[in-house]
C-alpha cells in the first residue's frame, strides 16, 4: 500500500506516509512561518520517498489572522445543510460508531511531550480527547450534540468553529484536525482553518491534519459517493469566486470509496470489506453522470451518505422532519434513513 | 469549563481588538479533585496569563486563592511543595484544573458580546453578522 505523510518544519516539507484513505500533514510551528494562499498549487511528486525534502519557498511570514474577510468566515449554506445539520441529526449514531482510533493519529498523540496542551479542532465525539493521559486535551466542534456527548464523558470541550478558533495565539503545544477540513467547501475556508491551527500553537508546537483522500486504493467501491459538479457550482458556490481546482488534480485519476460509515479506521491497513450495492442516494445537487474524462478526473466535491438505521432514526423527531422536507431519504432495503454529507476530497499534494 | 480553558479563550467577534481576557461571570461552579502533576504545571505556567487567572478566581468569589502577583518559580516548585497543603503550586493546580464553571457566561472585553456557558460548555459560536 502507498502511504503519504508530510511533515513541515519551518523551512522544509518532508514527505512521509500516504494512507489508503486519508492524507495527513504534520507541521511544526516555528516563528513567523505560515502557508501562503497558493498552497494548493504546489504539486508533489507522486513517487516522493519518506525522506525526501522539498524546499518550502512558499512559506511567508504569517500575518495577523483577525482581519479575514467575512466571506471566508461566514458559513456557506452547503456546509450548514450538508455538514452541520447532518451531524446534529446523526450525532448519537455517529458517536456510537466512532471509537476506533486511526493509528497515525494515535502515534502522533503518543509522541507528544508529557504535559502538552492539545487542541482538537473539530473533535466530533471526542474519541481522541484524553487519548494520551499525560497531555491535557481541549476539544471543540461546531455540533452542539456531539460536544454534549464529549462533555458527558468528562472531556474539556466547547462549541466553536474550526475556521474561527476562539483561542489566543501560541497557547497549545499541539493542535489536531482529524477528518475535518474536507467538510469545508472552499479553498479559502480550508486554508483559514489551517492557519488557525498554526496560530493557536506555540513556536515549535505541532499540528496534525488528516483529510479524506480522493485517491483510494480500493477501486471496487467506486461510485458510492455522489459527485457534485456543475450544479454544485451553480447552487452553492458564489459566482464571483469559483472554486479553484488544484493543478495536481490533473495528475490523478481514480475515485473510490472506503466505508467510513462502518468505522473502518481501526487500523490504517484495514480494508473496506462491506460493499455498498447501489447508488440510489442521489440528491438534488448531484449530477447524474460526468460528461468527460477530464471532469471526472477533477471531481473533488461529493455527497457521502450516512445511513442512520431506522431504530435509531425513530428515536428523535429530527429524522422524521428531515424525511418530510426531503433533506433525508429512506432506504427501505437497508432499513436506514440516508443523510448526505458534503465532502471535498483532497488530491495528493493539495495539503502542501 | 476549567479556568485553564478560560485562560486560553479569546473572543473573535467582529470589532474585538484582542478579545482577551474574557470576563467570567459564573452562576454555578464545582470542584473535582485531580492528581497534581508538577511537571505539567511547570510547562504550563509560562503560558498562563496570571492576571486573567487571578481575575477569574476573584470572579468566582475566591479572593484568597491566588495572590495578585505570581509567586517566584523557585517558591512554586520548591522541593516538596506539592505535598504541602495550601502551597502555591497546590493553589495554582486547584485554580487551573479542579474548578469547573458549570453555568455562567464569558463576556468579550472589547464588545461586551456574551458567550454562554451551559452545562459546563462554553458556546463560542458567532452569528453570521459577527464574523
Amino acid at each position: 500500500m502507498i502511504q503519504v505523510f508530510s511533515g513541515i518544519t519551518a523551512r522544509n516539507l518532508r514527505g512521509a506516509i500516504h494512507a489508503s484513505n486519508l492524507y495527513s500533514v504534520s507541521i511544526q510551528h516555528k516563528e513567523f512561518f505560515c502557508w501562503k494562499p497558493t498552497y494548493q498549487h504546489i504539486s508533489t511528486n507522486n513517487s516522493m520517498r519518506p525522506n525526501d525534502v522539498i524546499e518550502a519557498q512558499d512559506m511567508v511570514p504569517a500575518e495577523g489572522n483577525r482581519s479575514c474577510s467575512s466571506s471566508v468566515q461566514s458559513t456557506p449554506e452547503i456546509e450548514k445543510k450538508y455538514v452541520h445539520r447532518v451531524y446534529d441529526a446523526i450525532a448519537p449514531h455517529f458517536s456510537a460508531t466512532r471509537f476506533a482510533k486511526w493509528p497515525k493519529v494515535a502515534e502522533f498523540l503518543n509522541s507528544l511531550r508529557p504535559g502538552s496542551v492539545v487542541l482538537d479542532a473539530g473533535c466530533g465525539n471526542g474519541k481522541y480527547l484524553g487519548f494520551n493521559p499525560d497531555c491535557f486535551f481541549i476539544g471543540c466542534d461546531i455540533s452542539p450534540p456531539l460536544i454534549e456527548i464529549c462533555a458527558g464523558r468528562g472531556h474539556e470541550v466547547l462549541v466553536a468553529d474550526a475556521v474561527n478558533l476562539p483561542y489566543r495565539d501560541n497557547f497549545g503545544d499541539a493542535a489536531i484536525s482529524i477528518a475535518v477540513l474536507h467538510h469545508l467547501s472552499t479553498d479559502e475556508r480550508r486554508r483559514k482553518a489551517i492557519e488557525e491551527l498554526i496560530r493557536v500553537v506555540r513556536r515549535g508546537g505541532l499540528v496534525l491534519i488528516t483529510v479524506w483522500a480522493r485517491e483510494q486504493e480500493d477501486k471496487s467501491l467506486l461510485n458510492k459517493w455522489t459527485p457534485l459538479c456543475e450544479k454544485y457550482n451553480e447552487e452553492w458556490v458564489d459566482q464571483s469566486s469559483p472554486p479553484v481546482r488544484s493543478q495536481s488534480a490533473t495528475l490523478l485519476e481514480s475515485i473510490a470509496e472506503t466505508d467510513e460509515d462502518a468505522g473502518v479506521m481501526k487500523q490504517a491497513d484495514d480494508r473496506l470489506k462491506k460493499c455498498h450495492d447501489s447508488m440510489e442516494d442521489k440528491t438534488i445537487a448531484a449530477c447524474s453522470n460526468t460528461d468527460t474524462d477530464e471532469k471526472e478526473t477533477n471531481q473533488q466535491e461529493y455527497f457521502v451518505p450516512w445511513h442512520l438505521p431506522f431504530h435509531r432514526a425513530e428515536i428523535g423527531g429530527a429524522s422524521a422532519a428531515a424525511l418530510e422536507n426531503g433533506f433525508a431519504k429512506k432506504d427501505e432495503k437497508k432499513g436506514t434513513v440516508v443523510y448526505n454529507r458534503y465532502y471535498h476530497v483532497f488530491v495528493e499534494g493539495e495539503l502542501q | 469549563m476549567r479556568l485553564l480553558t478560560h485562560n486560553m479563550l479569546a473572543s473573535n467577534v467582529r470589532g474585538a481588538t484582542t478579545g482577551y481576557p474574557l470576563k467570567l461571570e459564573a452562576a454555578k461552579w464545582v470542584t473535582k479533585e485531580v492528581d497534581l502533576n508538577a511537571d505539567f504545571i511547570r510547562g504550563l505556567l509560562p503560558k498562563i496569563d496570571w492576571r486573567a487567572l487571578v481575575a477569574a478566581t476573584r470572579a468566582l468569589g475566591l479572593p484568597e486563592l491566588l495572590p495578585e502577583e505570581q509567586p517566584p518559580e523557585e517558591e512554586i516548585f520548591a522541593e516538596g511543595a506539592a505535598d504541602v497543603e495550601g502551597s502555591a503550586i497546590r493553589r495554582i493546580h486547584h485554580a487551573l484544573l479542579e474548578i469547573h464553571v458549570q453555568e455562567g457566561s464569558l463576556v468579550c472585553p472589547d464588545t461586551s458580546r456574551c458567550f454562554p456557558i451551559d452545562k459546563g460548555i462554553p458556546n463560542m459560536m458567532l452569528h453570521e453578522d459577527e464574523v
